[in-house]
């Protein structure tokens, strides 16, 4: 069903007498659902001299067509300067009892610029912009810097918004309506003492919202300073929020073993009680998880050693970027974007995940260096894994302004998407050097590359409720 | 209001002459010039539009938030909320922005 088609065939529903957008379980999206043919990637052009906007791009995935590892379609943005990020549904799985509800529209927003654009993606091969949010509509709710975005039961769409209207703290959260994109108002009824957001999830079965930590804009934006790390301007914490009443109810603070706490993902089952956060700078994969007496813990449960090189005066940390759970909840996958590996995690005993697998190319430490002759700029970061859970993808570019300090040469030629393949069976990965997609040769000019999603909806987009 | 010649110059040697007007940021000046220098959030908070003023004066009309003290002593400016006060140089382009934040543990 839904992978390459107008998402408006994206209607036959099992056994549900409602018929909604998404499946009725995850296992439903991993087993019904077609293998990915187009991706929707985030192409940010932003910090660079060429001279052109960002833009969505349509990358083909389908090994059978004569334009497989092109870029098909790019929707440029109508102004420079937006970084485009990471972007969401207009609903997911999580609105599948709703009818009339289509996955039809992107929302994507401007990291920088405080701007979202509304893209009808009906046609996954020619998405067209639909509608836009201007900066000063979002700065009139006193937020800016939109990052994760969420559709949610009742016809909501929400928006983790990183900065107040200077760029400075507190953030906070921005609902959006379904129906004609225009802006509720705020998500959160209190915030309690939360200052800082960047990622969250949701566990609807639950009522429970679990949020993140980045920095101020005004901090993260310029670059990656240590010093702010020293004066507490970085996050190291998650927050806990009543999905229902929403409003903050407990923050788990990890201090110096979760210091930037970014990516957080929970297990797509809707029973579940626990979830995974990768904290950057610590390079510590965190388990957090509700205890038997209601209350929220937490242990680390990887801990990727920083490792010394030749060129740096110090040991050089992994920088765990993104994290991903395949949809049957079997593996956790995650990047570090400074060594240059992308690692693959048994965590069916979640406690104690097992390094299953892990792949080198790009970075400071791969062996690597440069695939169909091209060089690797940058390591891997963005993934996102196929439905069926057999290919991972990544891109390798992670904020315009943090490229410039650890991978210069993205700034000038763009970076890249490529693929593995994986064997859950064996609990193996496999490059698959046949695959590149080199944005540096983007129609246009060079870009970056950033979130990759697929048409039809992707492990890190659906809930369950 | 009074008109300045602003000379940007970039690290690869190119030069370009413009007129700003001294109501406003050398980013609109640049963006009506068709010069396409880099920006992104407009109001002082990102530094994607860091330049680097040689010679002459600049005003910034918002907080430069994305600068620390020691980036204005060296003479870091923010375009997209810097106007000019004088006839300037400025050295522009991508990598200006680069130099804020170096690279922490190499």
């Amino acid at each position: 069903m839904s992978t390459d088609k107008s998402n408006d065939m994206e209607t036959q529903h099992g056994h549900h007498d409602v018929e909604g957008p998404g499946y009725s379980t995850p296992a439903a999206m991993r087993t019904e659902s077609e293998r990915e043919k187009t991706a929707f990637v985030m192409a940010p052009r932003v910090g660079m001299d060429t001279d052109n906007p960002d833009f969505v791009g349509v990358v083909d995935v389908d090994p059978e067509s004569q334009t497989y590892c092109e870029i098909i379609d790019t929707v440029e943005m109508p102004n420079k300067g937006d970084e485009l990020h990471h972007f969401g549904w207009n609903t997911c799985s999580s609105s599948c009892h709703t009818e009339g509800l289509h996955r039809d529209h992107l929302i994507v927003p401007g990291q920088r610029s405080s701007r979202i654009h509304v893209l009808d993606a009906a046609d996954p091969r020619d998405p067209t912009i639909e509608r836009i949010i201007e900066p000063e509509e979002i700065f009139e709710y006193d937020l800016s810097a939109p990052h994760t975005v969420h559709c949610v039961p009742g016809g909501k769409i929400v928006i983790s918004m990183l900065g107040n209207a200077d760029g400075e703290l507190p953030g906070g959260f921005l609902q959006l309506d379904q129906e004609d994109f225009s802006i509720d108002g705020r998500w959160e009824e209190d915030r309690g003492d939360v200052e800082m957001q960047y990622d969250y999830w949701y566990q609807p079965r639950h009522g429970v919202m679990v949020s993140t930590e980045w920095a101020a804009p005004k901090t993260y934006y310029p670059g990656f300073d240590l010093d702010d790390v020293e004066n507490g301007k970085y996050g190291d914490s998650i927050h806990i929020w009543d999905w229902e009443t929403r409003e903050h109810q407990d923050t788990l603070t990890f201090g110096e073993e979760g210091q930037i706490p970014l990516e957080i993902r929970m297990p797509h089952n809707p029973e579940e009680t626990e979830g995974y956060v990768g904290a950057a700078l610590s390079s510590n994969i965190i388990r957090f998880w509700k205890a038997s007496d209601g209350t929220w813990d937490w242990e680390t449960v990887i801990d990727v050693e920083a490792r010394e090189h030749p060129d740096w005066d110090m040991p050089v940390p992994g920088l765990v970027t993104d994290t991903l759970i395949s949809l049957d909840d079997q593996y956790l996958f995650f990047s570090n974007w400074l060594h240059g590996d992308c690692r693959m995690y048994d965590i069916s005993d979640t406690g104690n995940p097992r390094l299953a697998d892990r792949i080198w190319a790009g970075g400071n430490f791969g062996d690597r260096q440069e695939i169909q002759g091209t060089d690797i700029r940058g390591a891997p970061q963005m993934l996102q894994l196929s439905r069926d859970g057999r290919r991972l993808y990544w891109t390798t570019s992670l904020f315009s302004s943090w490229d410039n300090q650890f991978y210069p040469d993205i700034g000038e030629q763009g970076s890249l998407m490529m693929k593995a393949d994986v064997y859950p069976e064996e609990g193996r990965l496999e490059l698959d050097e046949d695959f590149l997609v080199d944005f540096g040769t983007a129609p246009g000019g060079p870009a970056r590359a950033h979130e990759i999603r697929w048409p039809g909806g992707d492990c890190t987009s659906d809930v369950w409720q | 209001m009074p008109t300045y010649e602003v000379i940007l110059q970039w690290r690869d040697g190119a030069e370009q002459i413009i007129e700003a007007d001294a109501d406003e940021t050398i980013i609109d000046a640049t963006e009506r010039a068709g010069l396409g220098l880099p920006y992104g959030c407009l109001y002082g908070a990102c530094g994607t539009c860091t330049g680097r003023l040689l010679d002459g004066n600049l005003v910034h009309i918002e907080r430069a938030r994305a600068l620390k003290p020691h980036h204005s002593k060296e003479g870091y400016v923010l375009l997209c909320v810097a106007k000019p006060r004088s006839d300037c140089r400025i050295e522009v382009g991508a990598e200006i922005q680069a130099d804020l934040v170096p690279n922490p543990w190499k």
